[in-house]
């Protein structure tokens, strides 16, 4: 354990853990767009960070990204002050000029007082902040489906050449956790879409409710050992299946430990 | 055949020594890059042809030799005649049996290949007399255009590999590195930070595996000088390299080559090829105990893969983006192991130091930064190309004595120094010496060793607007202020140059660049806006001429000009209506023509074929 | 000796208390959570089964999740899932055999029994003593 001061407060850490996680831990409001514990930090939306000093530092300061700042013994952090807060207001007010009709940035710059971008807005605005958590999930996950492409103010996010991804499994991993909600999928039918690619839903073999896609089961069972009649049913019946076939040795024995 | 011993790389120096001597005359032809563009190979064939035709004494087809850059490309192709040194420039084949016949067979000069002093068009004879060679100070550049980078014989016979045996047997690894150190020998990448500290940083962290690497991927616009050294030096680099391996304790090394020099790949394959054969590379180097080996990586073709995180990225296989971290790659570099990154320069001057030893090296050039520095010289100047100076040396001495001033004795401008991350520098400068501390304090950078000169008719509105556009395709494009921020900036140099800016806009521009500069993830990033900002705070006037009175005083801003034929001058010759190829020019033959304003589409056709100067610019 | 669920289907009504307690357990940002526990009909009439996370050997729901975010609690002896790593790809919802890994839609969060960090408050209030929880020896 180490002892940090941040804001003025004296605060305990583990060595080494991240300077944001620590932050979250204390409640202090600090915005993060490119940070998800599931995969490495990547200091990308620069909003989180923070200005750091030490005693020994002579006054000298320092502005880092706090999601992949390791807190070490005597750290002095300060979040809010009035060069991050500008700082921030620019960053919010230049995602502004490229995502102006984003509701997820909208609410964040109103916080911060940016109503409108000062600067020059793209011609053809999509909801993308190009945080890269689609791209970096997808490869913790394993299926490395999409990516970055393209550098610069041209970088987007695409499956490759931009066809159906041949490595995509349909689990949805990269739209549930975009923060925009900038990547599409439908369910319709028993059909997901999702990259362009189409993939069958699995049904539950008794009330034919939707489950994960036939793709993800398949690469489960296979890479993970996993019986692939366990994917025949979804959650309720497996539970209701549970039920009966527990009653049942109850009624044997009249007594069932779990 | 493998070398065993020091003491067997000196009876092998001495030999090759005397081979390289025994020729009575040699001719030099420069094999770099820009001569081989210019016709280079040609001429070597046309040696090869002649001499095989013609049987001259004492001479043979062998005392041609193949270089690596001179520095002087615009000038090539170049023959030089030694051991006179006659400098010849601008050769065709065809003028090499009159080369033969009057300076090889007799000692003739032949005064029409000699190179004219732009400024009082006198002609030079001499190679050394050269001014654009005169005031170089050649420590880096020390072998090219001397010895054939093919021949690692060559390179043993002008003493190479000579630091590499004393360190092995005289040294240890700390005293290699306090060498280093009391050299003030500075990184050559564009931060100058102290390679001797570096080292030691890398030494001091435990770990089995240490790396070396060599970051030979010069981005920058018009740099040319890594380029130059890898192809024409390679073996330079290499003991560079090891010497940096022994003191750190590295067993694998790795140059990372930008992808767009082939050229300088297949020399560095050769070089290591030819040391793996003589046992420089290896295990048990020179029979000590001493092991490594150096493998080259091929460039992810892009500015950013340069920055030392992005390229260790690059070099394990994964896409080449800079991450942020705060451990330094020293520390925890290529595959998380201690990892040293040294520019190709930089380690070019190890075999030099440890020669020579420390306290030479930092009598060269100015306290805190001593040795010299590469430059690639272009732009408007009269002599441009690859220059080495001592640290220090001023800007004036560059540009007016090495460069020869400014082309056709245009007023200058300004310098701009550090390619994309550095700054421009007007007249008052011009006096500054060239060295870290004071351009970095002048609002520009060392950077890698660009250097561009301007002149009256360069609008920096426009050279802002420039390096922002190529900051803005080469970004990596992972953190918002530098994405976004550099996009937003030359959009608003776009809107100034079109004549649409407001004062604000500047004030907007700096303030943005303040946060650019603290925000960004990377250095890409953190110096992106210094053209802009020196630009601003040195030709803040021109700012506020573009947007006050809508003018752009150097004529160059398309929507601020207008093109227009001074009728006096116009002699009706015709020849800008055939240029123009939007038919905005009309008139009848000898009678002044007339250019309409509506179809003009400014892109200056007519001034470039107007033998009259009859189209003003204004 | 560990900790397990005791459950004497006999005595349960299916009252739904530990369904309850377990909800608002695990309430969050004032939130009501989902349980993860359910009294469910056991085959005979008012036969109720109490189905809950067996905390299984080699569990199924640890083995499909692809970013490591169930883990094991040595505090408490479960599988907890760190809600943070999740990303809610609905693989171990689909892969527990027992239907005991569930996606809390008020939430938003895929939920698991975490034993209530080692003394489950669904067991207390369990009025008819079917469902307790005790150190048994396995
Ligand atoms: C965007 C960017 C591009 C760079 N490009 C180069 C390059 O082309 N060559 C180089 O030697 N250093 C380049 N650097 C600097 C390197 O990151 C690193 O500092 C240098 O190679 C260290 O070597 P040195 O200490 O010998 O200068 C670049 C840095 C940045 C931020
Ligand atoms: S849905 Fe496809 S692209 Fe998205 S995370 Fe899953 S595998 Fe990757
Ligand atoms: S699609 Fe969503 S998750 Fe992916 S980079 Fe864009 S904003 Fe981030
Ligand atoms: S500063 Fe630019 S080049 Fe560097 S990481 Fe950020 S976007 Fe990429
Ligand atoms: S839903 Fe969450 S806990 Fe379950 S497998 Fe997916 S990531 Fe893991
Ligand atoms: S969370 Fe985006 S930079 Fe730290």
């Amino acid at each position: 354990m180490v002892t940090v001061t941040i804001n003025g407060k004296l605060v305990r850490a583990k060595e080494g853990e991240m300077l944001l996680a620590v932050l979250r831990r204390e409640k202090i409001d600090i915005p993060a767009l490119c940070h998800h514990e599931a995969v490495e930090p990547y200091g990308a939306c620069r909003l989180c960070m923070v200005e750091i000093t030490r005693k020994e530092w002579d006054g000298w300061k320092n502005m880092v990204t706090s999601c992949l700042y390791p807190v070490a013994d005597g750290l002095i952090i300060q979040t809010h002050t009035t060069d991050l807060i500008e700082l921030r207001k620019t960053i919010l007010d230049l995602y502004l000029a490229r995502c102006p009709n984003t509701p997820e940035i909208q609410d964040l710059a109103a916080q911060y007082g940016v109503m409108q971008t000062s600067y020059e807005q793209v011609a053809d605005p999509n909801d993308c902040i190009l945080c890269g958590l689609c791209t970096r999930i997808c490869d913790r996950m394993g299926f490395s489906a999409i990516s970055a492409v393209n550098r610069g103010h041209g970088r987007e996010i695409a499956p490759p050449l931009k066809n159906a991804p041949p490595d995509c499994v349909g689990c949805l991993a990269c739209a549930l956790n975009c923060p925009t909600n900038y990547i599409k999928y439908t369910d319709i039918g028993h059909t997901r879409e999702i990259w362009g690619r189409k993939f069958e839903l699995l049904r539950d073999a008794k009330t034919g409710q939707l489950t994960i896609t036939k793709e993800f089961a398949e690469y489960l069972s296979k890479h993970r050992v996993i019986p692939q009649d366990y994917f025949d049913l979804n959650d309720e019946s497996h539970r209701k299946e549970t039920a009966l076939s527990l009653g049942k040795i109850a009624i044997w024995s009249r007594e069932v430990p779990q | 055949m493998k070398i065993v011993s020091p003491k067997q790389l000196e009876q092998l120096a001495a030999e090759y020594k005397k081979t390289a001597d025994r020729h009575k005359k040699m001719v030099i032809v420069c094999c770099g890059t820009g001569c081989l563009a210019n016709g280079a190979q040609k001429i070597v064939d046309a040696f090869a042809e002649c001499l095989s035709r013609r049987k001259v004494k004492d001479f043979t087809v062998e005392a041609v030799k193949k270089t690596g850059c001179h520095g002087f490309c615009e000038q090539g192709p170049l023959v030089v005649i030694e051991p006179q040194g006659t400098f010849y420039t601008k050769v065709k084949p065809k003028d090499i049996e009159t080369i033969i016949e009057k300076s090889i067979e007799n000692d003739e000069v032949i005064e029409k290949f000699l190179f004219t002093n732009p400024k009082d068009g006198r002609k030079i004879e001499k190679y050394p007399d050269v001014p654009f060679f005169s005031h170089q100070h050649r420590i880096a550049l020390r072998n090219l255009g001397k010895i054939a980078p093919f021949d690692i014989r060559e390179y043993i016979a002008v003493d190479g590999y000579k630091a590499l045996a004393k360190v092995l047997t005289t040294m240890t690894p700390d005293q290699v590195i306090d060498e280093i150190t009391k050299s003030e020998l500075r990184g050559r990448g564009g931060g100058g930070f102290s390679a001797g500290k570096k080292w030691r940083t890398c030494r001091n962290v435990p770990s089995d595996v240490h790396y070396v690497i060599c970051n030979g991927d010069e981005g920058d616009p018009g740099a040319f000088m890594d380029r130059s050294i890898m192809e024409g030096d390679p073996h330079s680099v290499l003991e560079g390299m090891m010497i940096c391996a022994f003191a750190v304790g590295a067993k694998q090394g790795y140059i990372y080559v930008r992808d767009e020099y082939p050229l300088a790949v297949i020399h560095l394959q050769k070089a290591i090829a030819d040391c793996e054969e003589h046992g420089l590379l290896g295990d048990k180097i020179l029979g000590a105990d001493f092991s490594f080996s150096i493998r080259i990586a091929r460039g992810a073709g892009a500015f950013v893969c340069g920055e030392s995180s992005a390229l260790m990225r690059s070099v394990a296989g994964e896409v080449g983006e800079p991450r942020a971290k705060y451990i330094h790659s020293v520390i925890k570099g290529l595959y998380d192991q201690p990892t040293v990154l040294n520019n190709v320069e930089t380690f070019v001057n190890v075999p030099v130091i440890i020669n020579h030893g420390a306290d030479w090296f930092r009598k060269i050039g100015v306290p805190k930064n001593s040795g010299t520095k590469v430059f690639s010289l272009v732009g408007k100047v009269r002599n441009t190309g690859l220059i080495e100076v001592a640290m220090g040396t001023t800007m004036r001495e560059i540009i007016y004595d090495i460069g020869g001033g400014i082309i056709d004795g245009r007023p200058f401008k300004g310098v701009q120094t550090g390619g994309p991350s550095g700054g421009c520098l007007p007249e008052s400068k011009l006096d500054l010496p060239v060295d870290f501390d004071s351009l970095t304090e002048a609002g520009s950078m060392m950077g890698s060793g660009g250097m561009i000169v301007m002149d009256d008719k360069t609008c920096m509105v426009d050279v802002a607007r420039y390096f922002l556009q190529f900051l803005v395709s080469e970004s990596c494009g992972k953190c918002v202020p530098c994405r976004e921020g550099l996009y937003q900036l030359h959009k608003l140099t776009i809107k100034i140059c079109e004549g649409n800016g407001t004062e604000v806009d500047i004030e907007k521009m700096e303030k943005l660049s303040q946060q650019i500069v603290v925000g960004s993830l990377c250095g890409l990033g953190k110096s992106g806006p210094n053209p802009l900002l020196s630009t601003i705070k040195y030709y803040r006037d021109e700012y506020l001429a573009h947007i006050r009175d809508k003018k752009c005083p150097a004529g160059v801003c398309r929507n601020l000009i207008t093109y227009r034929v001074i009728p006096e001058l116009c002699t009706g010759c015709l020849a800008c209506i055939t240029a123009c190829a939007y038919h905005a020019i009309t008139g009848q033959k000898k009678e002044p023509h007339v250019i309409n304003q509506d179809l003009c589409e400014k892109c200056g056709a007519c001034v470039a074929v107007c033998k009259h100067d009859a189209i003003e610019v204004s | 000796m560990k900790s397990r669920f005791i459950v004497t289907p006999i005595l349960c009504t299916g009252c739904r208390t530990c369904e309850l307690a377990c909800s608002f357990t695990h309430a969050k940002d004032g939130k009501v959570g989902r349980s993860r526990i359910y009294p469910l009909n056991g085959g005979f009439k008012d036969l109720y089964v109490p189905v809950v996370c067996l905390q299984c050997e080699d569990p199924a729901c640890v083995k499909s999740c692809l970013v490591d975010a169930i883990y094991f609690n040595e505090n408490t002896g479960a599988y907890e899932i760190n809600t943070e790593i999740c990303v809610r790809c609905m693989a171990c919802v689909a892969a527990c055999p027992f239907g005991c890994s569930l996606f809390d839609t008020q939430q938003n969060l895929v939920i698991k029994c975490d034993l209530c960090g080692g003394d489950p408050v669904c067991a207390h209030f369990c009025p008819t003593k079917a469902l307790t929880y005790k150190s048994i020896a396995v």
